[in-house]
């Protein structure tokens, strides 16, 4: 199956899917050897890290990226001049309390349609696409009921795994392995991981805390909540915008005062005692998010910022992240 | 009182004031000597060179008393909206009511340079988490959480979308401290697909017609939030006015750029020149006064090359110029390499084309505000490099780019933290590259460059003597 690559969290997977065509949701790492994009000044090593990995995927049929971000769109520029894989830029407002905000983005649903059109996909009926998002749906299902009784890093895998390759129910099922680690309930708040930033979950574990809400653009935040059933019937592709453009809650937001809700209740629900708030260097979209979340909770929040070198970070966020815990407990 | 162009110190303005006191020559209610800015704590303009035109005095002093002037203007009972981002579009909207004055709060990214940072403005935003990783309109906040650059607006208005994330960001953190902000959507200009109906902008971009009827409901309901903060209907013969005033100051600034761009001698120097263009957002708080200092600065570029007079050597290397300096000290400086500047984008050419005055207003405003480059792909911004780096001499058109600039080289100068520069500079150097082959420079300016003025100059004459080089072959 022809598959098309993204990274972000507004891009349904099931509408590509509906398509006919394997949507991917990329998880880069940026400790890969082959980087045609080297490190610049001002540039956030995620973006870095996923025009690399975009750029060298020889595999993929089509890159979809979105304006959530400006040096993602930016980053757009340098994809369309530096490789020949089919590209399209999906417009995804920041404002999001009028109905313009909300047709423009559907809007943009049907010209990613006509994309993946011309790249070998096929125009979907509504009951096709009905039909795949009862999937995705039951797959993400599968996923949140897990979540007690897995390990945050699996869990978030989880998560993961589903973007990258769909939904696969007996993947998808998670079965419990074994006692859980009764940790510190913590949260990780902040942008999308990348593949080595995975071992987060487990220096918290190994230093005395369990991750208990993944906010992170790859965790659960970057999750569309569930479909109303007879919306999902009667408009399939309405109700898919309202799930993602109405669901998922992001600092990119203009207000983005849904996030702090989204935020407080969760933070509440899990009983979280304290926050890590992962950002990358030159993310002013979340570094500007930092100093107020500080102000609006009453939570202890450690910032771990990432430059993209895994490896040699490792050992800073271990270090701190025990710190971090030793305060807690 | 004329005299032979050339640059002077502060000192020597002064000296030159007091003559001209003795001679009677009239001067502005905000005129005056320029040092007195320096008991504002703009310690800065102790370090720069000034055209020695009356013009351009009055060019700077209106320029450094636009604080009083909106003071003055809430004190006579006027309402101050501040509009953020969009660089040009709301403040003619705002300007067609006639109780209400429009500026623009991300001006304050020059008072770190202009003050040398005495203002505190950036300790402050950095208290409030906004380091020194954001661009220098950071300084932004700490102007609103002081309240002592400007008087605090009673409206915000900011376009958000595809605009810089910085920004975004900071007028968030601003909306989060208490001050609410009207956002409204600009999209992310794209070319019309096959099949949708195109709409050519102002300035050459292409835009698809529904982008084009989505801002314009976007700023349906900006122009709703300004009539009810104005008690006023905003009504389409308000608009057209205003936009007749808009163009007016596009049409002299046109006039302006297209003399002082292809003069033999440089008959303006850069930074007076990038004062001028920055007139066109807001109009400094007074579109009538705009006017008036424009003509006026016309007039004494009319006449320095009817006299065949002017700046610099006449084998200044022509530069075209991306983006503006953070540190206004940067425009003397490439004058002093053996430069000239001789074309601009200073990420806000949609505020210098004019507004088509042949469409309903809205649907002018619209194209305008999509016309902007930075809401467009950078392959596009250097297109417009391109194109006017291209197009020969000529008189400026009614609508669309100025005239031809023949620049030699084109630098693009990077400003800190600001999103858009990681990657723009590389598309933009290639793409003028590859269609002009001249030279393109890239370098970084922050707000003080005191301490890397060196490595700049070295860079810049580099880069002149590249021209010169060139020139033999």
């Amino acid at each position: 199956m022809k598959r098309i690559i993204y990274s972000c969290p507004y891009v349904p997977a099931e509408w590509i899917a509906a398509h006919g065509l394997q949507p991917s949701r990329v998880i880069p790492d940026p400790a890969k050897s082959a980087s045609p994009i080297g490190p610049i000044e001002g540039l956030c090593p995620y973006v870095r890290a996923f025009l690399n990995e975009a750029i060298n995927d020889k595999r993929a049929y089509g890159v979809v990226v979105t304006t959530v971000c400006d040096q993602m769109r930016r980053g757009f520029d340098v994809l369309t001049r530096q490789c020949n894989i089919a590209s399209f830029l999906m417009n995804v407002p920041r404002t999001w309390q009028t109905f313009a905000a909300q047709n423009l983005y559907l809007d943009e649903l049907g010209r990613l349609s006509r994309f993946l059109v011309r790249v070998g996909g096929n125009s979907p009926t509504p009951d096709a696409l009905a039909e795949v998002m009862l999937e995705y749906d039951a797959a993400r299902a599968s996923i949140l009921a897990g979540r007690g009784s897995i390990s945050a890093r699996q869990y978030a895998e989880a998560i993961a795994a589903l973007g990258r390759n769909g939904p696969d129910l007996r993947a998808n099922a998670l079965a419990g392995t074994g006692p859980l680690n009764e940790g510190v309930p913590l949260a990780i708040i902040g942008g999308p991981l990348t593949r080595g930033d995975f071992d987060i979950f487990d220096i918290v574990e190994q230093s005395g805390g369990k991750i208990v809400l993944d906010a992170t653009e790859t965790g659960e935040r970057g999750m569309c909540g569930p479909f109303d059933r007879r919306r999902l019937h009667e408009d399939p592709l309405a109700e898919l915008g309202n799930a993602y453009f109405g669901g998922i809650q992001d600092a990119s937001r203009r207000p983005n005062s849904e996030l702090y809700r989204w935020l407080g209740h969760e933070l509440a629900a899990r009983a979280v005692r304290g926050i890590i708030f992962r950002r990358y260097v030159w993310c002013d979209t979340w570094h500007a998010e930092l100093q107020r979340l500080k102000e609006w909770t009453d939570l202890s929040v450690l910032d771990i910022d990432v430059a993209g070198d895994t490896d040699t970070e490792r050992r800073r966020w271990q270090n701190r992240i025990r710190a971090f815990l030793e305060t807690l407990t | 009182m004329r005299d032979i162009p050339r640059q002077i110190t502060l000192r020597q303005w002064d000296q030159r004031y007091e003559q001209m006191q003795k001679a009677g020559i009239a001067q502005p209610s905000y005129g005056g000597l320029l040092s007195r800015h320096i008991e504002d704590g703009d310690t800065r303009l102790l370090k720069l060179r000034y055209d020695n035109s009356a013009a351009a005095l009055r060019l700077w002093n209106f320029l450094l008393t636009e604080e009083d002037r909106l003071r003055e203007a809430r004190d006579r009972g006027k309402k101050i909206v501040g509009t953020m981002k969009d660089l040009g579009t709301v403040p003619v909207m705002a300007y067609s009511l006639d109780n209400v004055v429009a500026f623009y709060p991300d001006g304050a990214w020059w008072t770190p340079c202009v003050m040398e940072l005495n203002a505190g403005l950036l300790s402050i935003a950095d208290s409030l988490g906004i380091d020194e990783s954001f661009c220098p309109v950071r300084a932004m906040l700490g102007a609103f959480v002081t309240g002592s650059r400007f008087p605090i607006p009673e409206l915000l208005i900011c376009s958000v979308g595809a605009t810089c994330d910085d920004f975004s960001a900071i007028a968030q953190r601003l909306d989060g401290l208490g001050y609410p902000i009207l956002w409204w959507e600009i999209p992310h200009r794209r070319e019309p697909e096959p099949g949708e109906e195109s709409v050519k902008l102002p300035g050459g971009f292409s835009a698809p017609r529904c982008q084009v009827e989505f801002v314009k409901a976007e700023l349906q309901r900006v122009r709703k939030a300004l009539e009810e903060f104005a008690g006023q209907h905003l009504s389409e013969e308000k608009l057209s006015a205003g936009i007749r005033k808009a163009n007016q100051v596009r049409r002299l600034l046109a006039e302006l750029r297209r003399l002082v761009f292809t003069a033999r001698l440089c008959p303006m120097p850069a930074l007076e020149m990038l004062i001028a263009e920055m007139l066109a957002i807001h109009f400094c708080s007074d579109r009538d006064e705009t006017i008036a200092v424009l003509k006026e600065l016309l007039d004494e570029v009319k006449e320095r090359i009817k006299e065949g007079t002017g700046l610099l050597r006449d084998d200044a290397a022509r530069i075209f110029w991306v983006n503006p300096v953070a540190d206004l000290q940067v425009m003397n400086l490439l004058e002093d390499c053996g430069g000239r500047i001789c074309g601009t984008e200073y990420m806000f050419t949609h505020a210098l084309d004019e507004i088509p005055e042949n469409l309903p207003a809205m649907e002018a405003l619209a194209q305008m505000a999509l016309a902007d480059p930075m809401v467009g792909s950078s392959a596009d911004r250097a297109s417009r490099i391109c194109a006017e780096i291209r197009s020969p001499p000529r008189l400026p058109t009614r609508v669309g780019a100025a005239g031809g600039l023949c620049a030699e080289a084109v630098v693009i100068s990077r400003i800190p933290g600001a999103s858009h520069c990681a990657l723009e500079g590389q598309v933009i150097g290639e793409i003028v590259q590859a269609e002009l082959d001249v030279p393109v420079l890239e370098i970084e300016v922050p707000s003080l460059t005191d301490s890397i003025a060196q490595a700049l100059r070295t860079c810049l004459e580099a880069l002149v003597e590249a021209v010169r080089e060139r020139r033999k072959k």
